[in-house]
């Protein structure tokens, strides 16, 4: 389906040699529901976004209750990246390395429809969607989402994080940027880039 | 309350200056004098330095390239005179055949250091005897163009897997040197023969 | 009753420590184990050297703090004693005019001056 990755995505070999049982379905459980409830988010947010993710984690919505408890802006200690605003192409090698200083397991959460593609700006300086860099598990759409919409993309991620593995090493590799310097192929790059709905009139000397 | 009424100030560069000024225009009460670009900066400094003018606060420096392509681009001054309460805007025309140079400010408000590498970041418009010439708002080493020149497309040139790998591949700190970095932050704490040594460029020993 | 104490929380730590490093997840690559600079990548050493004032107001806070130290069961003692009060005071005062005239140099010699 359209959900697939038109790359392929990023190639694994093999799961794992032990076959899943009770004992490692049980322990898969325990782990999940342990991360689960507690998601530790970075919140890497550049602009109106971040308003809206202060929001959520202010005491009307609170995301504390969530497990969300802290956040930190180091990625040392975060489970989740929560990209919320526009990516300029400035900014676009320091969330990469911030996403590859996080330490395993990591999640990413791409808050808003700049963060998801580009949004409104489609230009020169803006980066049309974070997954042209980094990978994302859940996209929130909104310009900029409520609260209740990036709580239930928390959920999301946390039904996601539920049916994982633990015997599933193809989960926690490191996507690392290719040898071209890049994170996604760059066909795919300027496939999902192209413009769409009212954007593809807007041209200007173009 | 914005008046219809020509500013005081044109009337004293016209005394002043003569020819150098153009002409001169209000605009939603807002008056605006073009000027001639070799004399632009003695202009300005005079505005500055005169008591009956005292455009002491440079509020802004643009750059303007409308969409007739005849047109000249325009280099724009944005001037307040805190003491009076007065606001003056300055044009200086530049011929898009020739190259794009005007004197720089710096020297007169220090705040137009900011600026004008805005204005050559998005227009190409080179600044003389600016002190540290270089791209602002994109990456230093950003190589697609200008951004906020007409004939830019709006997306850019570069296909966007291009446009990602070269972002990723800049590094916005290349170009400083850590002394640079660390003397920045505690410059004011440095004594002031030693910053005089630093402004004649001198690398002395450390003893 | 502190041994059962302090033992369960030995245990308690090493078993959270031990759990997480038995268990939990290795993926090393060459930019996790860079310093995080705000995503930037790294520029400078850690270790920078440091001005010397530092030092030189610790120690003189350590001498003189102990000096005060020195003061506080001198002043209990002053306080309990009723014989020899004049002779307590002057050997107070002795000892901190000696401290004094080191105080004097230090303050001559530009210790002071922070910039």
């Amino acid at each position: 389906m359209g959900l697939t990755l038109p790359d392929g995505g990023p190639q694994v070999a093999e799961v794992s040699g032990e076959s899943p049982n009770w004992v490692t379905a049980r322990l898969s459980d325990l782990v999940n529901w342990s991360r689960t409830r507690s998601l530790w988010p970075m919140p890497f947010g550049t602009a109106c976004c971040a308003i809206e993710f202060m929001a959520t984690a202010a005491s009307r919505y609170d995301i504390s209750r969530f497990g969300m408890e802290r956040q930190g802006y180091t990625p040392r200690q975060a489970d989740v990246l929560i990209c919320a605003g526009r990516l300029p192409f400035k900014l676009a090698p320091v969330i990469r390395r911030v996403w590859d200083q996080m330490p395993q397991p990591k999640w990413s959460i791409s808050m808003g429809a700049c963060a998801s593609s580009g949004g409104i700006f489609d230009n020169y300086a803006m980066v049309q969607g974070i997954d042209t860099i980094i990978p994302v598990d859940v996209y929130v759409p909104g310009c900029p989402p409520r609260p209740e919409g990036l709580l239930y993309a928390i959920f999301l991620l946390q039904k996601k994080i539920q049916g994982e593995s633990l015997m599933d090493q193809s989960l926690r590799i490191e996507r690392s940027m290719g040898p071209d310097g890049l994170f996604r192929a760059p066909a795919v790059i300027d496939e999902v880039s192209e413009p769409f709905g009212n954007s593809v009139h807007q041209t200007r000397s173009s | 309350m914005t008046s219809a009424t020509v500013s005081p100030s044109v009337a004293a560069l016209a005394g002043q200056f003569g020819a150098a000024i153009l002409r001169d225009r209000v605009s939603c009460g807002d008056t605006i004098v073009w000027v001639a670009p070799d004399r632009a900066h003695d202009i300005l400094a005079w505005l500055r330095d005169d008591p009956g003018q005292d455009f002491n606060f440079l509020t802004d420096i643009t750059a303007v390239e409308y969409r007739d392509g005849e047109l000249p681009l325009e280099v724009v001054y944005q001037l307040r005179s805190l003491g009076r309460r007065a606001d003056l805007r300055l044009k200086v025309e530049l011929d898009k055949a020739r190259p794009l140079e005007v004197e720089s400010v710096c020297d007169l408000w220090a705040g137009a250091n900011w600026l004008e590498r805005e204005v050559f970041d998005m227009f190409g418009i080179a600044f003389r005897n600016h002190p540290d010439l270089r791209r602002i708002l994109m990456w230093e080493t950003y190589a697609e163009g200008y951004p906020l020149r007409k004939d830019f497309p709006l997306r850019g040139h570069f296909s966007r897997s291009e446009q990602t790998r070269q972002a990723l591949a800049a590094n916005p700190e290349a170009h400083y040197s850590l002394e640079e970095l660390s003397i920045a932050s505690s410059y004011h704490e440095l004594s002031v023969e030693m910053r005089e040594r630093l402004a004649r460029g001198e690398r002395g020993e450390v003893a | 009753m502190l041994a059962l104490v302090v033992i369960t929380a030995v245990a308690m730590l090493g078993l959270s420590h031990g759990l997480g490093l038995l268990l939990g997840t290795r993926r090393k690559t060459a930019i996790k184990q860079l310093p995080y600079e705000s995503g930037m990548p790294v520029l400078g050493d850690a270790r920078e050297r440091f001005s010397v004032k530092f030092y030189l107001v610790a120690m003189l806070f350590i001498l003189f703090d102990i000096e005060t130290v020195f003061m506080v069961p001198w002043a209990v003692a002053f306080q309990q004693m009723v014989a020899d009060r004049l002779f307590l005071l002057v050997e107070m005062l002795v000892f901190i005019f000696i401290l004094a005239i080191g105080y004097l140099y230090v303050w001559k010699r530009g210790a002071f001056q922070w910039d």
